[in-house]
């Protein structure tokens, strides 16, 4: 059995990437705090990265299928649509806002964490480890 | 990975806080640093501006110095006969510094400092649960 394609394996990795992602991001808006002419950006939410994964792709069955399209990428960083202040330097990016994104970040790579934890906690249990 | 590539961007990130602070102590230092020869120029504010650049190698876009510049703005005058660099009607040139601006310029490049800061550890916090994961 492979692990890697149980779907609460897979949709944690996903989610657990698109963190990884986001958190990058935001680190780049921060350290551009003081950019001239910088704007915050951010990813697509993970609801429509999650969606736009779930289209129909054709499935290899042989080794001389050409492979499927590789694992959807969480598209680029774009500007935030609702633009925060403007320095006169045009840059615009609030820390503050920013901050808030990446407490939020963390708490959801904690709770994925978890929630990959328990599962795997439950595997481990039907196979008659303890722990 | 990319929570690397966030540690880097932050470390980026302070780097360049760290050399505008440095710029500010340098501006502050030579306040009163005026010049010896009669009639010569004192010391002259440095600026310091940042700009983002996009990193081949790691594919994300870091920030650093652009340029430290010269403040272009005149320098003021005080009148001291008996200094060394009074010119011939009493005058001295003094740098053109003006450290409410740069206590001010501190703070920002302080706060800016500590945000990157915040997000580091956060970004090493999640790394480390990842990590965790393996036990």
């Amino acid at each position: 059995m492979d692990p890697g394609r149980l779907p609460l394996f897979r949709l944690a990795e996903q989610r657990l990437a698109w963190l990884d992602r986001r958190q990058q991001v935001l680190a780049q808006n921060i350290a551009n705090a003081d950019t001239p002419g910088y704007a915050a950006r951010d990813l697509a939410p993970f609801a429509r990265v999650l969606a736009r994964s779930g289209a129909v792709a054709p499935w290899r069955t042989h080794p001389q299928h050409i492979s499927s399209a590789p694992p959807a990428p969480f598209g680029p960083a774009r500007p935030e649509r609702a633009a925060a202040e403007r320095t006169p330097a045009a840059n615009a990016v609030q820390i503050e806002r920013e901050l808030m994104k990446v407490a939020e970040t963390e708490t959801h790579h904690s709770l994925s964490i978890g929630l990959f934890r328990g599962f795997a906690g439950m595997i481990r249990t039907a196979l008659g480890r303890v722990g | 990975m990319d929570l690397f590539k966030a540690l880097k961007v932050s470390a980026a990130g302070m780097d360049a806080q760290a050399m505008r602070l440095r710029v500010v102590a340098e501006n502050l230092a030579n306040r009163d640093s005026t010049a010896s020869t009669a009639g010569g120029d004192p010391y002259r504010r440095k600026t310091i501006t940042f700009e983002a650049r996009f990193d081949r190698a790691l594919g994300v876009e870091t920030v650093r110095v652009k340029r430290v510049g010269r403040d272009e703005t005149p320098f003021g005058t005080r009148f001291d006969p008996g200094h060394p660099a009074a010119d011939e009607r009493g005058y001295v040139k003094v740098p053109n510094v003006n450290s409410f601006i740069e206590v001010m310029d501190m703070r920002e490049a302080q706060r800016s400092y500590s945000a990157n800061l915040a997000v580091l550890e956060v970004t090493r916090g999640m790394l480390t649960r990842a990590i965790e994961l393996l036990r």
